[in-house]
């Protein structure tokens, strides 16, 4: 599979290196020939922002070798664990840094290689009895695994389409240039790479993010046109004010992973509207690869709030009460997706990496919503109770759970937190409980506010009454 | 105090750093706890002690415990 179209490129901002054309094809062609000696099997790909890393992965799509992107800090246990399970054929980006990136000894049946064209691999001694279906492409594990982690099963069908349908709503042609605001291993930041490289434009690959030097030095040497962020790193951007006006090339500001406030939106899309730029609210999620919805630019601000139509090749409808499958405007129901982007189904070990499409491309998204006449979604909250953390899906049960040894716990979504209430937990007790979590699941502790209540409140049946705890956050 | 001591203090507690950590040493991911969420905590730490605020280029620029040390000398902060 060639995700890369001709005039794509690749600038590294560490060392100002631009591979493009025939040099980047060549590049890639070399590391997917470097797959050859391995045995028969997935690629477990420890993924930072570097032009390596992007090698190691576009070059295993190539070689036809289902790839997994993980995030190089995840915990040594962890990733002995997900090997363990599924058994892949190499690891690859041993050597991937960055802080709090180890990763952990080279486990049983593996053996550690310098390869020439790799760098330091851990590579199966034999390959696994159960091999991936052929049409696996792309394994990302599910924001917010809280304990039992599993992977999003996306098809070569899926990457490609999601990445060209996005391609076509944000209108990205040979001359955007993207730096990489977000990680690479995050559907997100990953839907960047793809969209770009199937556009033939440019990735600017700069480690970093938003709020350090070099990102933004970067974007102004090398002229960057676009900037992906969740809402948290536009809240970041807001409270240090920042504004694109200091950045005459970069006139696409776009955002999904999460809600971020009406305001927030409205605030930015001014700013980048002032300068002749426009703002995209986005919809997606893992399970979709990850793109949904884009808002049109020029919906806002009278349509603030909704996430837009689906994509090119996509629709929705929303399942109505009673099971009624509908695209009437005004209903409330769960939003069901349809798309050539829709996963083939989870995995939680090697067994299911050979399993073939489960979905047959609908997805239930969890999301509650309604469309309008247009076609435009606005979403009214999940289904099922998660929770966002910038931009990380987690399980809010699974969090009350971890947390239910302190007494009777309800844990409520709040902007880019979750909010636990603890019936009479002491303050110390408190900090630790959300230290606890905060390093269970690696987030940051900011995302855990554990607040003591006296008595969780009831409704008069019985139940915890969310909505009154909803109210308080 | 010195100026370098409560910027210090600044850090330790902003970040909660653990006893023993180099502080005058560490610079904007280079550990764990100094990443972007750190870094909003940190910013909002030395805006509430120092009575300054910090424009968008210097909390973007604010790379290293010594940048930030030079930065508040810059801005006439003085122990």
């Amino acid at each position: 599979m060639n995700l890369i179209a001709p005039t794509a490129r690749l600038i590294d901002a560490a060392s100002g290196d631009v591979l493009g054309g025939t040099d980047l094809d060549a590049e890639v062609g070399r590391h997917a020939s470097a797959y050859a000696g391995f045995p028969p099997g997935v690629v477990f790909a420890r993924t930072g922002v570097s032009v390596p890393a992007v090698l190691r992965y576009t070059g295993a799509l190539r070689a036809a070798r289902p790839v997994a992107l993980l995030d190089p800090a995840l915990d040594p246990a962890v990733l002995a664990d997900f090997i363990r399970r599924f058994e892949p054929a190499v690891v690859v980006g041993v050597a991937e840094g960055g802080p709090g990136a180890a990763p952990g000894e080279c486990p049983k049946q593996y053996r550690e290689v310098d390869d020439p064209v790799l760098g330091p691999v851990w590579v199966r001694d034999r390959a696994s009895a159960d091999q991936p279906h052929p049409d696996l492409a792309v394994l990302l594990a599910t924001s917010g695994s809280t304990g039992d982690p599993k992977f999003v099963r996306l098809s070569r069908t899926a990457v490609t389409s999601n990445a060209t349908s996005i391609a076509r709503a944000l209108a990205i042609g040979p001359d955007e240039i993207a730096p990489t605001s977000l990680p690479l291993y995050y559907s997100f930041g990953m839907s960047v790479l793809n969209s770009h490289l199937a556009a033939g434009a440019t990735v600017l690959v700069v480690d970093g993010g938003v709020l350090a030097r070099e990102f933004w030095q970067a974007v102004q040497t090398y002229g960057a046109t676009s900037l992906a962020g969740v809402p948290y790193n536009y809240e970041m951007l807001h409270r240090i004010r920042w504004s694109p006006a200091k950045y005459p090339s970069l006139r696409t500001l776009t955002q999904a992973g999460g809600k971020l406030r009406d305001e927030m939106i409205l605030a930015f899309h001014e700013k980048i509207a002032a300068v002749g730029g426009r703002f995209h609210v986005m919809w997606g999620c893992t399970e979709a690869g990850p793109r949904m919805s884009t808002l049109p630019a020029d919906a806002l601000p009278d349509r603030v709030g909704s996430v837009g139509p689906a994509l090119d090749g996509g629709s929705f409808t929303v399942l109505a009460e009673g099971g009624r499958e509908t695209e009437d405007p005004g209903v409330v129901g769960e939003l069901v997706y349809r798309g050539p982007n829709v996963m083939m189904g989870y995995a939680e070990n090697s067994a299911d990496l050979s399993r073939g499409d489960e979905l047959d491309g609908v997805l239930r998204t969890g999301d509650l919503g309604q469309l309008d006449e247009d076609g435009f979604v606005w979403l009214r909250g999940r289904l099922k109770r998660f929770g966002k953390i910038f931009g990380i899906r987690v399980n809010l049960h699974d969090i009350e759970e971890m947390a239910r040894d302190q007494g009777p716990v309800v844990a409520v979504s709040g902007p880019d937190k979750v909010v636990l209430f603890v019936e009479g937990i002491e303050p110390d007790e408190a900090r630790a409980v959300a230290g606890r979590l905060a390093e269970r699941l690696k987030l940051h502790r900011s995302g855990f506010d554990v607040r003591s209540i006296e008595r969780l409140p009831q409704l008069p049946n019985g139940k915890i009454d969310y909505r009154s705890l909803e109210a308080q956050v | 105090m010195s100026l370098t001591d409560r910027l210090r203090g600044v850090f330790v507690d902003a970040l909660e750093l653990p006893e023993g950590t180099d502080v005058e040493n560490l610079t904007y991911r280079g550990i764990e706890q100094w990443d972007s969420l750190g870094h909003m905590t940190l910013v909002a730490a030395i805006e509430d002690e120092f009575d300054v605020q910090l424009e968008t280029d210097q909390v973007i620029d604010m790379s290293s415990f010594k940048v930030a040390l030079e930065m508040l000398r810059g801005l006439g902060v003085d122990g």
